[in-house]
């Protein structure tokens, strides 16, 4: 840093003499508290969490299709309705994780 | 004989499910990812600095069976950092103001008299917001470097750039500073 013009130096000094307040440091239980968040996403839902959503999920498909027959669609366009969008998640998912992967090119 | 993995040795087991590897790579990077994360978001932002440094690291844990290894897992961590702090810094932005960067108010002045250390407060508080005007590279970059005490070595680093890189950054960041302080009509020299 030696190479500066003498008002880029008085710009170093300033920032030197400004910037003084003291670092914070990583709380000491930081790993703990990562290791058991870590360890709580990694459960799987329990068997009771997995049952109440597959029957919403059902529920929800069902009550859907009733509603798009009753307004006359056929049974490809809600066909379409109904599995597109479960594609469309399972293709951004997959987007996403492709991208973390190369987040760092 | 005390045996020390390197990052790739111990990508590679944690990429084979051991969590003890991965555990050590976190152990390791943490106090740098705080530190870019801290950089990023400026003084008085401890907590979420922490907070990025934990979403990182989940994140990280998630991702690693795909991560193929084109780069350093240092590099590939400290770019998830990055990008995960700005946008907190971005939505944090429409919620609130970006607090001045207090790191400036602790300056201690050598010149006696209410008058002079009001103006020198003044003018801190003109060079913070003028820093806060600044790209966020070069934000990073005066923290890493100023405040955290950082070499360019460990700046370039941090910010995935080579160390030339990195001295130009500083070289404008000071620049730009000068010329905003100067149109704001503060005299440093």
């Amino acid at each position: 840093m030696s190479d500066m013009d003498p008002r880029e130096a008085e710009m170093d000094s300033l920032l030197r003499r400004s910037m003084t307040a003291p670092v914070p440091r990583l709380s000491p239980d930081f790993h703990q508290v990562l290791s058991r968040e870590l360890r709580r996403r990694s459960q799987p839902p329990n068997q009771f969490g997995r049952i109440l959503l597959a029957g919403y999920g059902g529920l929800s498909a069902v009550t859907s299709i009733v509603v798009m027959r009753g307004q006359g669609l056929g049974w490809v366009a809600i066909a379409v309705m109904t599995l597109g969008p479960l594609a469309a998640l399972e293709l951004a998912r997959r987007l996403r994780r492709r991208q973390w992967g190369m987040a760092a090119k | 004989m005390i045996r020390v993995d390197s990052d790739s040795q111990l990508l590679a087991r944690a990429q084979g499910g051991d969590q003890e590897a991965f555990a050590e790579l976190f152990r390791r990077h943490s106090d740098p990812v705080f530190r870019l994360a801290l950089s990023i978001l400026g003084q008085g932002f401890a907590a979420e600095a922490e907070d990025v440094a934990q979403e990182v690291f989940i994140k990280a844990h998630y991702a690693l069976a795909s991560f193929r290894g084109e780069a350093e897992f240092g590099s590939w961590i400290y770019r998830i950092t990055f990008n995960q702090a700005v946008n907190l810094k971005a939505r944090a932005r429409y919620r609130r103001p970006h607090l001045d960067d207090t790191v400036l108010s602790h300056a201690v002045s050598a010149e006696p008299g209410p008058h002079s250390l009001l103006e020198t407060a003044q003018r801190n508080q003109s060079l913070s917001e003028c820093i806060q005007t600044l790209p966020e590279v070069y934000q990073s970059a005066l923290r890493l470097y100023y405040w955290m005490g950082a070499s360019v070595a460990e700046v370039a680093a941090l910010l995935g750039v080579p160390e030339n890189t990195a001295k130009s950054y500083l070289h404008r960041a000071r620049q730009l500073l000068d010329g905003m302080l100067k149109e704001k009509g503060y005299s440093y020299v």
